[in-house]
C-alpha cells in the first residue's frame, strides 16, 4: 500500500491525521515494525489499531495490558480441564497408556492474542493496548515476540508466524518503558489537536453536525487545555461525546449556559469542574466565543 | 550477515555516512540508539522521497526517537545537521580556509622552532598549540631556543633533549588552556558538554551547593532520569514468594499433571503489594537553598510520574505543595510560587513545629503505608521538640528517611545530626550520585 492509498483510506474511514502521523504508520507498514503511540488519554491511539484494521481489512486481535499480565494470559494455555478428562477417561476405560505428547498437542492448546495474530491464517492487526501498565517482565517476554514475531512453546517448539501481523502498541507514558521495547518499534506520539483539525475530526465522527457549533465546540476545547491546571484535560473522544449530546440536544450553537450545563461530558474529575466554575465560568466561555473574530477562523475551517 | 550488509543504500553512501554522524551527536545528547536504529532509519529514508525535508525528518523521528521528551532534541540537531545546500558550501568554505589557516600557522611554527637550522621533530598538533600561544609565550620560546643554539659547548646530539624540553612545555601549555577553557565554558554558562556523559559522570558526583548555572540542564537532565528509574520502582507492585497469595488453580493443576492431576503441590498468586505512598518534606530554609531548588525539581519529576507522591517544605511552618506540582506547569513557576509566595523560603528551621503541624493538618497523609523522606541539614531550633515529634510521627507511619545534604565528613560537628541520626535512618545526599543510590536503593 502506498502512501497515498494510505491518506485515501484514513480519509475513508473518518481518521483525521496529520502527515507526520501518516508517515509514521505508512513506514511502521512498509518495514513491517510494530508501532509504538504515545500520548494523553483520548487522543486515537486505539483508535488507529481498530481504524488499521479496518483499512486493511482483517482481524483486529486486542491484548488489554494490565498490571500481573503474564504470558498465560497472553500467548498461550494448555487446556487443563480437557486433559484432566483425558486422564481419568483413559484410567477409567483402561485404555492403552496415555502418553505426554498425546496431552500436550495442539488440540489442547488454548490460543491467546499473541499467538493467535501470529496463528492468523490472513495478516491480522495485534492490538497491544496500554502496553506501559503491564510489569517489566512481560514487556521482555513481548521482546521474542515483536522481533522474530515467533512464540516457543516448551512442549510444541518454535511456532513461527504465517504472516507477519501488524503491530501496534499503545501507552499513557505511566511508567517509562524499557529501550528493549522502543529499539523495536517506531515511534509516534500523537498530541491533542489544533482546534481546526479537531473540527474536522467532529465533522467525521459526528454526521449532521454544525459548521458553527463544530466550530465552536473546538474552540473552547482548545481553550480548555490550555489550563494547565486542569487535571485531566478534555480528550477528542470526550469532545466528540459532547458534541454528539449537543446534536442530541438539537443545539447548533454553544453559549456560556449550555456549556456549564453540560460540563460533566467534558470535565471527568470534580475538581476540574469546580476550576472551571471558579476561573472560567459562562462569561469566560462567552468571551472565548466571542474571540474567535467574528467567525473568521471559522470560514477557514469550512 | 555483518552489519555493513544490512545497511541499505549502499555502503560507500554519503548518506549512510552522514547518518552515522547524526545518530552519534543524538547519542550525544543522551538517546539511546544503537546500530539497529540506525538501520532503521535508512530503511526508513528508503521510503520517502529525499528531496522532501519534511518527509525526511519524519521517517529519521520515527526511527530515532522513541520519547516525546527526546523530540527537541532530535529537532535541534537535525535543523543544525541537515542544512541547506548554502548553508552547507559555507560551511565547506570556512572550514576550508581555517584548514588552510591552520597549514599556514604550523609552516610558520615549523620555521619558528630550529634548532641549527633545522626544524625539531614536533607533531603538528604541537606546532599549533604553539600557534596558539600568545606573542610573548612564542617570543620566550623563540630565545630559549637562541640562547640554547648559541650557547658554548652546544652539540647537535643536544637536539633529542630539547625537543623534549620544548615538548613539555608545549604539554604543559596545552594542559593549562584546556583547564582554562573547562572552567570559562562552566562559569559563563555557554552549555559546553552539556549531556556528554563525562560531564555528567562530574555533575553526579559534585556536591550540589556547588553545581553551577550553567551545569544545571545538565543536572536537571540527571534528576529527570533518577525520577524516572525511581518511579518505575516505586511503580512495580507485584512479588513473587512461596506462601504468599490467594491460591492459583491453574498453576497448581498445571504443577501437578505429572502426578495424573492429584494435586500434592499448591501454587499461589503473587502477591500484591499495597501501593508506597511517599511524602516528600524538603527543608527550604536559608541553610538548604540550593539544595531545595534541586529536590523541588526532583519532585516534579517525580510527580509527572507516581501519582501518590505527596510533597511538603517545611522551614518554621509545614506547606504543601502538592497541588503546586500537580498542576505541572514547569519548573520556573513551581520555583517562582515556592521562592516569592513561600513564607518559609529562606527562613530559619524549626522542625518540632513543623512536624506537630503535618501530623494536626494532614492526618490523611501519614499512615502505615506512607514513608516519609525527609530533606534537611538537621538544623533546627528547639532539638527535644524536634526529636519528640519525630518519634511521634515514626510510630504513625511506615518509615521515616532521612536525607542529609550535609558531607557525611562534617556529621560529627553538628549535634543535631547525631541525635537525629540515632532515631532515624539518616543517608548522606549532597551530590546526585548519593541521592540515586539512596533513593533507588533504600525505598
Amino acid at each position: 500500500m502506498d502512501l497515498n492509498t494510505l491518506r485515501k483510506s484514513f480519509e475513508k474511514v473518518g481518521y483525521i491525521c496529520d502527515e507526520s502521523t501518516l508517515l509514521t504508520v505508512f513506514l511502521a507498514l512498509d518495514l513491517q515494525k510494530p508501532i509504538l503511540i504515545e500520548g494523553a488519554p483520548g487522543v486515537g491511539k486505539t483508535e488507529m489499531g481498530k481504524v488499521l484494521a479496518e483499512i486493511l481489512q482483517t482481524d483486529l486481535i486486542r491484548l488489554q495490558c494490565y498490571e500481573g499480565l503474564d504470558e498465560t494470559k497472553a500467548l498461550y494455555e494448555w487446556n487443563y480441564q480437557r486433559q484432566l478428562l483425558r486422564i481419568q477417561m483413559n484410567r477409567s476405560l483402561e485404555e492403552e497408556q496415555i502418553h505426554e505428547e498425546d496431552l500436550f498437542s495442539r488440540e489442547y492448546l488454548l490460543e491467546r492474542p499473541l499467538l493467535r495474530a501470529i496463528q492468523a491464517e490472513k495478516q491480522a492487526v495485534l492490538l497491544i493496548d496500554e502496553v506501559d501498565k503491564c510489569d517489566p517482565e512481560f514487556e521482555a517476554f513481548l521482546f521474542e515476540v515483536l522481533s522474530d514475531f515467533q512464540v516457543s512453546i516448551p512442549e510444541l517448539g518454535t511456532i513461527s508466524a504465517k504472516h507477519i501481523p501488524v503491530v501496534v502498541l499503545t501507552s499513557n507514558n505511566e511508567r517509562e518503558l524499557s529501550d528493549g521495547l522502543k529499539r523495536r518499534c517506531l515511534y509516534l506520539y500523537l498530541d491533542f489537536p489544533e482546534a481546526e483539525k479537531e473540527v474536522r475530526i467532529i465533522k467525521a465522527k459526528v454526521p449532521g453536525v454544525a459548521d458553527r457549533l463544530s466550530w465552536e465546540t473546538a474552540r473552547v476545547v482548545s481553550q480548555l487545555r490550555r489550563h494547565e491546571d486542569l487535571r485531566k484535560k478534555p480528550s477528542i473522544a470526550e469532545t466528540l461525546d459532547w458534541v454528539r449530546a449537543l446534536v442530541a440536544l438539537n443545539r447548533s450553537r454553544l453559549d456560556g449556559k449550555l456549556v456549564a450545563d453540560t460540563l460533566n461530558l467534558l470535565l471527568k474529575t470534580h475538581a476540574d469542574q469546580q476550576y472551571f466554575n471558579k476561573e472560567i465560568g459562562p462569561d469566560g466561555v462567552e468571551k472565548i466565543l466571542k474571540s474567535t473574530d467574528d467567525g473568521g477562523d471559522m470560514r477557514r475551517c469550512q | 550477515m555483518s552489519i555493513m550488509e544490512k545497511i541499505p543504500l549502499g555502503r560507500d553512501s554519503h548518506l549512510t555516512d552522514n547518518l552515522a554522524t547524526f545518530v552519534e551527536l543524538l547519542r550525544c545528547e543522551g538517546l539511546p540508539l544503537g546500530t539497529t536504529e540506525l538501520i532503521d532509519a535508512l530503511q526508513a529514508l528508503e521510503r520517502v522521497d529525499l528531496s522532501d525535508r519534511t518527509a525526511f525528518k519524519i521517517a529519521l523521528r520515527a526511527a530515532l526517537v522513541k520519547s516525546q521528551r527526546d523530540f527537541a532534541a532530535f529537532n535541534r540537531i537535525f535543523d543544525h545537521f541537515f542544512v541547506d545546500f548554502d548553508v552547507y558550501q559555507n560551511r565547506v568554505e570556512q572550514s576550508d580556509k581555517y584548514q588552510q589557516e591552520q597549514q599556514e600557522q604550523i609552516s610558520l611554527a615549523d620555521r619558528d622552532l630550529q634548532f641549527k637550522g633545522e626544524s625539531l621533530q614536533l607533531s603538528d598538533d604541537e606546532l599549533k598549540q604553539y600557534s596558539s600561544m600568545t606573542q610573548d609565550e612564542r617570543d620566550r620560546l623563540q630565545e630559549f631556543l637562541h640562547k640554547t643554539e648559541t650557547g658554548k659547548n652546544v652539540e647537535p646530539r643536544f637536539r633529542p633533549l630539547l625537543e623534549n624540553v620544548v615538548k613539555s612545555h608545549l604539554r604543559y601549555c596545552r594542559n593549562r588552556d584546556s583547564e582554562a577553557d573547562y572552567n570559562k565554558a562552566s562559569g559563563e554558562g555557554d552549555g559546553a558538554g552539556s549531556g556528554s556523559t563525562s560531564t555528567d559522570q562530574n555533575i553526579r558526583e559534585k556536591d550540589i551547593e556547588a553545581v553551577r548555572s550553567s551545569e544545571m540542564p545538565s543536572a536537571e537532565h540527571l534528576l529527570q532520569q533518577l525520577s524516572r528509574k525511581l518511579a518505575v520502582k516505586i511503580l512495580r507492585r507485584r512479588r513473587v514468594g512461596p506462601r504468599s497469595g490467594a491460591l492459583d488453580l491453574r498453576r497448581s493443576i498445571r504443577d501437578n499433571m505429572r502426578f495424573g492431576g492429584v494435586i500434592f503441590n499448591l501454587k499461589r498468586r503473587p502477591k500484591r503489594r499495597s501501593k508506597q505512598q511517599i511524602l516528600l518534606l524538603c527543608d527550604v530554609s536559608a541553610s538548604m537553598k540550593q539544595y531545595s531548588t534541586f529536590v523541588i525539581h526532583f519532585m516534579m519529576g517525580l510527580q509527572d510520574v507516581v501519582r501518590n507522591l505527596s510533597c511538603f517544605s517545611f522551614a518554621e511552618q509545614v506547606e504543601n505543595l502538592t497541588p503546586e506540582l500537580k498542576g505541572r506547569s514547569g519548573l520556573q513557576h513551581v520555583l517562582e510560587s515556592v521562592v516569592r509566595h513561600s513564607k518559609n523560603w529562606g527562613g530559619g528551621t524549626n522542625l518540632g513545629s513543623s512536624l506537630e503541624e503535618l501530623s494536626r493538618k494532614y492526618p490523611d497523609y501519614l499512615n502505615a503505608k506512607t514513608t516519609v523522606i525527609i530533606v534537611s541539614d538537621t538544623r533546627t531550633v528547639s532539638i527535644d521538640r524536634a526529636l519528640k515529634a519525630l518519634e511521634k510521627l515514626d510510630d504513625r507511619v511506615k518509615r521515616i528517611i532521612w536525607l542529609n545534604p550535609l558531607p557525611i565528613e562534617r556529621w560529627p560537628d553538628y549535634r543535631s545530626v547525631n541525635i537525629i541520626a540515632s532515631k532515624v535512618e539518616m543517608w548522606p545526599c549532597n551530590t546526585i550520585a548519593q541521592l540515586e543510590e539512596v533513593l533507588t536503593g533504600r525505598l
